[in-house]
C-alpha cells in the first residue's frame, strides 16, 4: 500500500534510465508523466483510506531489515505525513509536467527526478529514524546532479554548494539520531521506541540543537540558507518547484516530527529563541527579497520568509499553530511551485529575469497576458490575500502564536506585508508598464506550458475559499503531539521575548 | 613423542587453504617454465579456480573445534578465516584485473601471479600467525612480493622509483617492528607466543613500565606501515602512482586487511595490560588520518594519487572499529573490510579498463565519458559514491556500522570527526562524478573524443568485464541485503576467543564512558 509510493517511482527511475537512445525525449516525458499520474491518484486513494479521527501512524508496513543496527523497514502515515506525500506527488507530477519537450539527456533527467519523489516519498514515511535518515541522504546525489547538469550559468558552482550544505546537514541528523537512540540506551531506532525522557535536559538541548540545526539547513534558516539563492536560482524551473516545494518540507517535517515530538521537554525550553529565529528569518528574507534586481532570486527569498512563520508556528506548539504550520506548508509548496513554473515561462519567452528589462507583459496582443495574470494572482497568494491559501494557513499560524508569542508574531505580521512590498514591485516592473517595441516579439506560450500553472491556480482559490479540505486532515495528529508538550509560561515569554 | 601426539600437535589441517594456494603458486611456476609464453591464455584462470577453491576450503573450516595449531604458532579461528578469505577474494580480483594490463606492458603474466600468490600466502598466514617469529616470516614475505610487484613494469621508471621508496621504507619499518618484537621476547621472559607473552609480562610486573610502552610503539609503527595511516603513510601516494593498477588494488585491500588483522590479534592478545595506551595512540593516528587523507585528497589531480589519499582516511574509518573494541567495533570492521573490497576493487577497475583505453588516468580527462563508455562511468560513479558513503550503497552501511560501533562505545569526538570528514570525502569523490557524468558534449577532453569503440571480446577483457560487473552488482545491493555480512561479521567476533578477554576489559571501559554523560 504505502510501498508502492516509493518503490514505484524508484522502479520506473530504473527502467527509464536504460530505455534505448533513440526514443524522443517527449515520448519519455509523456512516460514519465503517466507514471506520475498514476502515483498521485494512488496517494488519493490512500487519503480515501486515511481515518480522519485517528491521531496515529496508520496504514503501517514492517519488515525487519538490520537487526544489528536497530534499522527497519517500518512505513506509517498519519495526518502530516499524509498531506506531505499529496505534496510530494503533485509537485512531482509538476515539475515533469512543466520541465520542457526538448529536455536535453531526457532519460537521465526523468529517472532522477522520479528516483528523488521515491526518496523524498520514503522519508515521510519512514518510521525508523535510521530509514528516515537513508531516504533523506538518498535525495543529496540526484539533486546534485539535476542542478548542475540541466542549471544556469553558475549551475557548477551552485551543485556544489548545495551538494555540501545538505551533506553536512545529514552529517548534523545522523550524530543527533545516534546520540538520541545510544544515550537513552535503546537498541532499536524504531520510532516509538525512542523516548527522550530518561535523558538530562542539557543533554536533550544539545541533541534537538543538533537537529534544529541540521534541518534548519534543509529548510533554510537564517543564517544556514546561503545555499538556497544560488541552488534556487541556478536550477531550471521543475528542479527550482522540487527543490522549494518538496526539500524544504523535508526540513520542516523533520523539525516537527524528530525536533517537536521527541524532545518535548526540551522544546519547550528553546521555544522562544525558537519563536525570534522564525521571526528574524521572515523579516530577513522579506527585506532581502525587495533589494533583489532578478525575479527568480525573489522568489527565491520569498522562500526563505514564507518558511520562518513554520518554525514560529511550530515554537508557539498550541493546537491551532500547529495545524497552521502544516497548512503552510502545502501553501508554500503550491504557491511557490506556480510562481516559479511561471517565472520560468517568462524567462524562456523573453529571454530575461532582469526587473530592468523586463516590462508590460500584460500587454493583450504582444505580451503574455495570461501568464501575467497568473504571475499576479500567485503573488496575491503568497502574500497573504484573502480568498487564496496563503492567507488561510498564514492566518491560522498568526491566530495560533499570538497568544503565546505575541512580539514574534507581530513581526512575522510585519514580514507579510514586506511581502506584500516586494511582489508588487515585481508585478509593477515585469507586468505593467508598456513593452519595448524593438524587443517584444515573444514567441507563442504553448497550452501545454499553461496548464500547470492553471491547475495550481485552480488549486490555490479552492483552498483558499474551503479551507477545510486544508486543516481536516492533521487536526488529531497535531493536537496528539502538542499534547505532550509542556505548557509554555505564557506571562513570561513577552519579556524573554523582548530580552532576547 | 609418537606420530598421533604429534599430528595433533601440528593439526596441519587447519593450513589447509594455505596450501591450496602453495599448490596453485608451484603449478602456475611449473606451466610456465614448461609452457613458456603460450600458457598466458590460460594460466589466470588457473589461479583463480586455486584461490576459490581455497575459499571454499575455509568456509569448511569455519567453527573449527580445534583451531590451534603448530603448537600455537597458527590459529585459525573465525577470525582469522574471514581475513584470509577477504585477502584471497582481493586476489582474485586482481588477477582478473591483470591478465590484460600486464600482458599490455609486455611483461610475463605467470610470473606477476606467482609473485601475486606469494603475497597472498604472506597475508593469509599473518591473519592467523599468533607467535611472533610466525608473524614476522609471513609479514616479510607479504612485504617482499609487495616490493617485487610494485616494480614489476621494470621499463617504466616511476614504477622504479615507487619500488625504491616502497623497499626502503618497508624495509626500515619491518626493522623497527623487528626491534619493537624482540623487546617482546625479552620482557615477558622468553616467550614468543602471543598469549604466554601477555601472561610472562603480567607475572614480571612489567605492566606499565617503559620498556611495554616502547615496544608497543614499536610495534605499532610497523603496524601503521602497512595499513597506511597517517604518520606512517608517506608511501602511499607515490606508490600508488608509480606501481601498475593492479598491484594498487591488491595493496589497498589486501594488504590493508592483512595489517588489520594482524593489528586486532597483536594488540588484543599481546598488549592487553596496556590497552587503554594502544587505543590512545590509535585515536591519534585515526584522527591525522582521516583529516590528512581526505583533506589532501581535494587537491589531487591523478586519479591512483586521488584513490591512495582516499585509502589513508579509510583507513582512519576503520580504525574507529578497532579504537572502539567492543564486539560491534570489531564486526564493524570486518564489515568494513568487506565492502571496502568490493568498493576499491570496482574502482580499481574502472580505473584500469579507462588506462588500457587510453593510456591515462589524470582526473581531468574523465571529462564527458558517460557519452562514450556508461558502463565504465556507472562503475566509477557507483564505487565512489559508495566510497563516499552515499546510502543506499554498500559504503554507507559499512560507515553508518563503524560509527554506530564507536558511538556505542563511547567515542563521540571521533565519530564526528568520522561524519565531518565523510563530508569532506564527498566532495572529490563527487568531483570525479562530475567530470564523467555533468560534463556536456562540447567539453570532452582530447582522449574521451578519441576514445576507442567499446568492445569486451578483445583478449583478456572478458575477465576484466565480469570483475566490474561482479564487484559492482556487489557495492550495490552489499548494503540493502546486508544482513548475511552482518551476521558472518557478527559471529566471526562472537566465536573468536581470543577476542572475548579483550572485549570484556573494553565493555568496561566503556561502561565507564556513557556514565560520563549523564554528569553533564
Amino acid at each position: 500500500m504505502l510501498s508502492v509510493l516509493i518503490w514505484l517511482p524508484i522502479i520506473t527511475a530504473a527502467f527509464i534510465a536504460v530505455l534505448p537512445l533513440n526514443i524522443p525525449a517527449n515520448r519519455i516525458r509523456l512516460g514519465a508523466l503517466t507514471l506520475s499520474g498514476i502515483i498521485l491518484f494512488w496517494n488519493l486513494f490512500i487519503l480515501l483510506k486515511f481515518d480522519i479521527n485517528n491521531p496515529g501512524m496508520q496504514l503501517q508496513e514492517y519488515l525487519p531489515w538490520n537487526e544489528t543496527l536497530g534499522l527497519s523497514y517500518k512505513l506509517g502515515v498519519d495526518g502530516i505525513s499524509i498531506l506531505m506525500l499529496i505534496l510530494n506527488s503533485l509537485l512531482t507530477w509538476i515539475a515533469i509536467y512543466s520541465s520542457s519537450q526538448q529536455t536535453e539527456r531526457p532519460r537521465l533527467f526523468y529517472s532522477l527526478i522520479l528516483f528523488v519523489s521515491g526518496g523524498v516519498a520514503g522519508a515521510f514515511l519512514a518510521e525508523n529514524l535510521l530509514l528516515f535518515f537513508l531516504f533523506y541522504e538518498l535525495e543529496l546525489i540526484p539533486f546534485y546532479l539535476l542542478i548542475s547538469i540541466w542549471g544556469g550559468q553558475k549551475r557548477g558552482y551552485a551543485g556544489i554548494k548545495f551538494l555540501i550544505y545538505t551533506a553536512v546537514s545529514g552529517a548534523l541528523i545522523l550524530a543527533s539520531f545516534l546520540g538520541v537512540v545510544w544515550l537513552t540506551g535503546s537498541s532499536s531506532f524504531n520510532y516509538d521506541a525512542v523516548s527522550t525522557q530518561a535523558l538530562s535536559t542539557a543533554l536533550q538541548i544539545t541533541l534537538l540543537l543538533g537537529i534544529i540545526l541540521g534541518f534548519g539547513i534543509k529548510i533554510p534558516l537564517v543564517p544556514l540558507h546561503t545555499w538556497l539563492p544560488d541552488a534556487y536560482v541556478e536550477a531550471s524551473a521543475p528542479i527550482a518547484i522540487l527543490l522549494g516545494g518538496v526539500l524544504a518540507k523535508l526540513g520542516t517535517y523533520g523539525i516537527l516530527r524528530f525536533g517537536m515530538a521527541l524532545f518535548p521537554q526540551a522544546w519547550s525550553i528553546i521555544a522562544p529563541s525558537l519563536a525570534i529565529w522564525g521571526a528574524v528569518s521572515a523579516i530577513y528574507g522579506a527585506v532581502v527579497a525587495i533589494a533583489q534586481k532578478d525575479i527568480k532570486r525573489m522568489v527565491a527569498y520569498s522562500s526563505i520568509g514564507h518558511m520562518g512563520y513554520i518554525l514560529l508556528a511550530a515554537a508557539a506548539s498550541t493546537p491551532l499553530a500547529l495545524v497552521g504550520a502544516v497548512a503552510q506548508m502545502v501553501s508554500h509548496g503550491i504557491i511557490l511551485a506556480i510562481l516559479f513554473h511561471l517565472v520560468g515561462v517568462v524567462e524562456a519567452k523573453v529571454g530575461s529575469r532582469e526587473l530592468d528589462k523586463l516590462n508590460g507583459l500584460m500587454s493583450p496582443i504582444r505580451g503574455l497576458p495570461l501568464i501575467s495574470a497568473l504571475l499576479v494572482l500567485g503573488a496575491m497568494a503568497s502574500a497573504g490575500i484573502p480568498g487564496m491559501t496563503g492567507f488561510i494557513s498564514e492566518f491560522i499560524v498568526f491566530q495560533g502564536s499570538f497568544s503565546v508569542f505575541p512580539i514574534p508574531t507581530l513581526l512575522c505580521v510585519v514580514a507579510t506585508g514586506l511581502t506584500a512590498v516586494y511582489f508588487v514591485i515585481l508585478l509593477n516592473r515585469t507586468c505593467f508598464g508598456r513593452l519595448d517595441s524593438n524587443l517584444a516579439y515573444y514567441p507563442q506560450v504553448e497550452w501545454h506550458e499553461k496548464m500547470p500553472a492553471l491547475i495550481l491556480a485552480v488549486l490555490i482559490i479552492f483552498l483558499g475559499v474551503q479551507p477545510t479540505w486544508l486543516v481536516r486532515w492533521t487536526e488529531p495528529t497535531t493536537t496528539a503531539i502538542v499534547a505532550t508538550i509542556p505548557a509554555l509560561e505564557k506571562t513570561v515569554t513577552p519579556q524573554i521575548a523582548l530580552k532576547e | 613423542m609418537d606420530f598421533a601426539n604429534l599430528a595433533s600437535q601440528l593439526n596441519a589441517g587447519t593450513i589447509l587453504p594455505e596450501g591450496i594456494v602453495i599448490l596453485t603458486l608451484l603449478g602456475v611456476l611449473i606451466v610456465d617454465l614448461i609452457l613458456g609464453r603460450t600458457s598466458s591464455r590460460w594460466i589466470g584462470y588457473l589461479a583463480i579456480a586455486g584461490l576459490l577453491t581455497s575459499i571454499v576450503a575455509l568456509y569448511f573450516q569455519w567453527d573449527a573445534t580445534n583451531p590451534i595449531s603448530f603448537s600455537g604458532e597458527f590459529n585459525s579461528d573465525d577470525l582469522s578465516i574471514v581475513f584470509r578469505g577477504i585477502i584471497a577474494l582481493s586476489a582474485v580480483v586482481t588477477i582478473l584485473m591483470s591478465i590484460r594490463y600486464v600482458e599490455q606492458s609486455g611483461t610475463a603474466l605467470a610470473e606477476f601471479i606467482a609473485i601475486l600468490l606469494t603475497a597472498t600466502l604472506g597475508g593469509m598466514f599473518l591473519s592467523g600467525a599468533s607467535e611472533l617469529v610466525m608473524i614476522f616470516i609471513s609479514l616479510e614475505t607479504l612485504s617482499i612480493s609487495s616490493y617485487l610487484l610494485t616494480g614489476y613494469t621494470k621499463r617504466d621508471p616511476r614504477s622504479n622509483e615507487a619500488a625504491l621508496k616502497y623497499l626502503l621504507i618497508g624495509a626500515s619499518s619491518t626493522a623497527v617492528f623487528l626491534y619493537g618484537v624482540s623487546l617482546l621476547y625479552g620482557l615477558s621472559g622468553g616467550q614468543t607466543e602471543l598469549g604466554a607473552i601477555a601472561n610472562g609480562i603480567a607475572n614480571a610486573n612489567l605492566g606499565q613500565s617503559l620498556g611495554l610502552v616502547i615496544a608497543l610503539v614499536f610495534v605499532i609503527a610497523g603496524i601503521g606501515f602497512k595499513i597506511s595511516a597517517a604518520p606512517f603513510h608517506q608511501w602511499t601516494p607515490d606508490v600508488y602512482e608509480g606501481a601498475p593498477t593492479p598491484v594498487i588494488a591488491f595493496l589497498s585491500v589486501g594488504s590493508k586487511a592483512a595489517g588489520f588483522a594482524l593489528a586486532i590479534r597483536l594488540l588484543t592478545t599481546a598488549f592487553p595490560l596496556v590497552a587503554n595506551e594502544w587505543k590512545f595512540v590509535f585515536t591519534a593516528l585515526a584522527v591525522l588520518s582521516m583529516v590528512l587523507g581526505n583533506v589532501v585528497a581535494l587537491a589531487q589531480t591523478s586519479m591512483k594519487r586521488m584513490l591512495a589519499y582516499s585509502s589513508i582516511a579509510q583507513a582512519g574509518f576503520v580504525m574507529i572499529g578497532l579504537i572502539a573494541g567492543t564486539e560491534a567495533g570489531y564486526a564493524s570492521m570486518i564489515f568494513y573490510l568487506l565492502v571496502y573490497l568490493f568498493m576499491n576493487l570496482c574502482g580499481f577497475t574502472c580505473i584500469i579498463l579507462f588506462s588500457l583505453r587510453t593510456g591515462t588516468d589524470q582526473i581531468a580527462e574523465y571529462s564527458g565519458l558517460y557519452q562514450k563508455d556508461p558502463l565504465l562511468t556507472l562503475g566509477l560513479s557507483i564505487s565512489l559514491l559508495s566510497l563516499g558513503g552515499i546510502p543506499p550503497l554498500a559504503g554507507f552501511f559499512g560507515k553508518i556500522y563503524l560509527f554506530w560501533a564507536g558511538w556505542q562505545a563511547g567515542l563521540y569526538g571521533l565519530v564526528l570527526l568520522g561524519l565531518v570528514t565523510t563530508v569532506v570525502s564527498i566532495y572529490y569523490y563527487i568531483r570525479v562524478v562530475k567530470m564523467m557524468v555533468v560534463k556536456e558534449p562540447q567539453e570532452m577532453s582530447d582522449v574521451v573524443k578519441n576514445y576507442p569503440a567499446v568492445r569486451w571480446n578483445l583478449p583478456g577483457f572478458r575477465p576484466l568485464q565480469v570483475g566490474l560487473i561482479v564487484t559492482l552488482i556487489a557495492t550495490s545491493i552489499a548494503g540493502i541485503l546486508s544482513n548475511p555480512l552482518f551476521t558472518l561479521a557478527n559471529n566471526s567476533v562472537a566465536n573468536t576467543a581470543i577476542l572475548q578477554a579483550a572485549t570484556v576489559v573494553s565493555t568496561q571501559a566503556s561502561a565507564v564512558n556513557t556514565e560520563h554523560p549523564e554528569g553533564l
